[in-house]
């Protein structure tokens, strides 16, 4: 049985849909989905329930999104900070999650579930994974870059989320994805998370179309900014190398562009060979997490 | 049928971006006509989409809309009279202040308004925020420096009056030799995007850079650690930005010190009124942080 429901949208809804598709689409969603513990106690249930409507409710959106088109989406289900909560909270939180999680491997899209997380520990991590591999020489320090970090990232192989939604009216994100979403559109909704209805991501998408060019072009104006920045760096290291070769700086231009290819190029070889790496050594601690849980 | 949607998704576009743009120049041309202006709004917004299903957001608690000068010089009451005893009165009146306010400008170069940005960090001083930030994602500000710092001197002048050494301001990023620093009360930052993400790869290039020498582990890093290498190590991340302007992002904006921050957005900034500034502060006093609790 799928664990994401199957079933149709509304006549009305799958219009709606349509309308709404005829214009620039998300291809990745990310949601805080806050406001199950306070649905709980508006509803006069115990908290364990309202967490089951939020899990129920997450099922909802995925059918929701698959239907129009948004093939990606993650979600914070718990962050390192949630640890505080009482036993029983989390004891219950974790089993929900073993329980329904399992449900998901046999789906078509993906669904990034970020538990146990925080945003600035992963960034740490990603640049504690470049460190290593200067540790292991496979990298110059003046090979880390934003690209690279990126790279690093557990989200390195999804793009960045088009839309952050956070619901039940808090303004801020909580240490999650302040990487990634940083031109992201940021949707904040009045709504607790158990009683989102398909409206509501209507409404999301419809703001982020709203802002779909401007962000577009502040996107474009940035990498143009790093990428200038790049050659910049590249051009004071290539002048450099030529002064200690005892050559003219400003001298030959031919001489110049190739040293500048040669430096990105070889810059480009060290890079691939450390994601690698990285590859395999990510790989090698799942496999020993698999083996160890056995 | 493609065509029928695509035509009824240009229409309602079209409509949203109408009405974004008309609520933005109206409330910019004519303060008090676009409070009238938005409660139709509202209502004509509200009978259109409730049969929908949408449901909109309630709006923000904005201060009565007196007909007042954009600063609070003259008006009712003995306070009043005393626009720097009314401040710290309204700052007393709030459960709590943000002890680090970010600026966040979104609008365009040619819309940005040095004066109006002053005025928004004079006002932060005279309510008692130590730290304020000002932010656009084209480094417009961080460009053009000692022009905002020039209109920031000039209306605490005007505003705070002649007894501007209680209210010094440190320029914290200002490469001139006349900084006032005297007892020091706010500290003034202008940023770009240089200061957020190039700013934690520079951070991890300096710890790669020790690790290459040996004198560190790459297994020493962590978050207290990365933090300590920003070079906002010492100015304490924002409670609160507020964002100005049409666009629904941070656009940057000091991605690392975001974590808990939070994001009030205004229309715009241009022909700002102390009463928006407040109601913004008020709705930041009203929000409750569990920190993960």
């Amino acid at each position: 049985m799928s664990w994401i429901k199957e079933g149709k949208l509304s006549l009305w809804e799958r219009f709606c849909a349509n309308i709404i598709k005829a214009g620039p689409m998300p291809k990745h969603i990310a949601f805080i989905m806050d406001g199950n513990r306070r649905y709980a106690k508006k509803c006069q249930v115990d908290r364990k329930e309202g967490h089951l409507h939020g899990f129920n409710k997450l099922a909802e959106t995925l059918h929701w999104c698959l239907n129009l088109g948004i093939r990606e989406v993650t979600v914070y289900a718990f962050s390192i900070e949630n640890f505080k909560r009482s036993k029983s909270e989390v004891d219950g939180l974790m089993d929900m999650a073993r329980q329904k999680f399992s449900l998901l491997l046999e789906e078509k899209c993906f669904l990034n579930i970020c538990f146990a997380y925080t945003s600035r520990y992963e960034i740490s991590s990603a640049v504690r994974e470049m460190a290593w591999g200067v540790e292991q020489g496979l990298l110059d320090p003046s090979d880390v870059s934003e690209s690279l970090l990126d790279k690093c990232l557990y989200t390195c192989h999804s793009p960045n989320p088009d839309i952050l939604i956070r619901t039940s009216g808090e303004v801020r994100l909580s240490d999650f994805l302040l990487w990634q979403a940083s031109h992201s559109c940021l949707v904040f909704q009045p709504i607790l998370w158990p009683e989102y209805v398909f409206w509501n991501l209507c409404e999301a998408i419809l703001q982020f179309q709203m802002n779909h060019s401007m962000l577009q072009k502040a996107r474009d104006m940035y990498t143009e900014e790093r990428k200038r920045q790049q050659l910049e760096r590249d051009q004071a290291a290539v002048t450099e190398q030529l002064l200690q070769e005892g050559l003219q700086a400003s001298g030959d231009a031919q001489l110049r562009r190739t040293r500048l290819h040669k430096l990105s190029a070889r810059r480009e070889e060290r890079v691939q060979g450390f994601l690698q790496a990285l590859e395999l050594k990510r790989a090698d601690w799942l496999a020993h997490l698999g083996t160890a849980s056995a | 049928m493609t065509g029928l949607y695509e035509l009824v998704w240009r229409v309602l576009h079209a409509l949203l971006c109408l009405h974004r743009t008309l609520t933005y120049w109206l409330r910019v041309r004519f303060g008090t006509w676009n409070w009238i202006w938005r409660r139709c709004c509202r209502a004509a917004s509200a009978a259109v989409l409730a049969p929908l299903g949408f449901t909109l957001r309630k709006p923000r608690a904005v201060g009565r809309n007196r007909r007042q000068h954009r600063h609070p010089r003259g008006g009712p009451g003995a306070a009043a009279a005393h626009p720097r005893l009314r401040w710290r009165a309204d700052a007393r009146s709030l459960e709590k202040l943000p002890v680090h306010m970010g600026l966040l400008i979104t609008e365009e170069e040619q819309e940005t308004s040095y004066s109006d940005i002053a005025s928004l960090v004079v006002w932060c001083m005279a309510v008692g925020i130590s730290y304020i930030s000002v932010y656009d994602h084209q480094g417009i500000f961080k460009r053009n420096n000692s022009r905002l710092m020039d209109e920031i001197l000039k209306q605490q002048q005007e505003l705070l009056g002649l007894d501007c050494s209680k209210y010094s301001t440190e320029f914290a990023n200002s490469n001139d030799k006349d900084e006032q620093v005297l007892n020091c009360q706010s500290a003034v930052k202008v940023l770009s995007p240089e200061d957020g993400k190039a700013d934690i790869v520079r951070a991890a290039q300096e710890f790669c850079q020790l690790v290459a020498q040996q004198q560190k582990k790459s297994t020493d890093l962590d978050v207290h650690m990365l933090d300590s290498l920003l070079s906002s190590n010492g100015f304490p991340d924002p409670d609160v930005v507020l964002k100005f302007g049409p666009v629904e992002s941070t656009l940057g904006f000091l991605p690392w010190q975001l974590r808990l921050t939070e994001i009030i957005s205004l229309p715009s900034h241009l022909n700002i009124r102390y009463e928006d500034f407040f109601s913004a502060l008020r709705q930041y006093a009203a929000c409750e942080q569990r920190l993960g609790k």
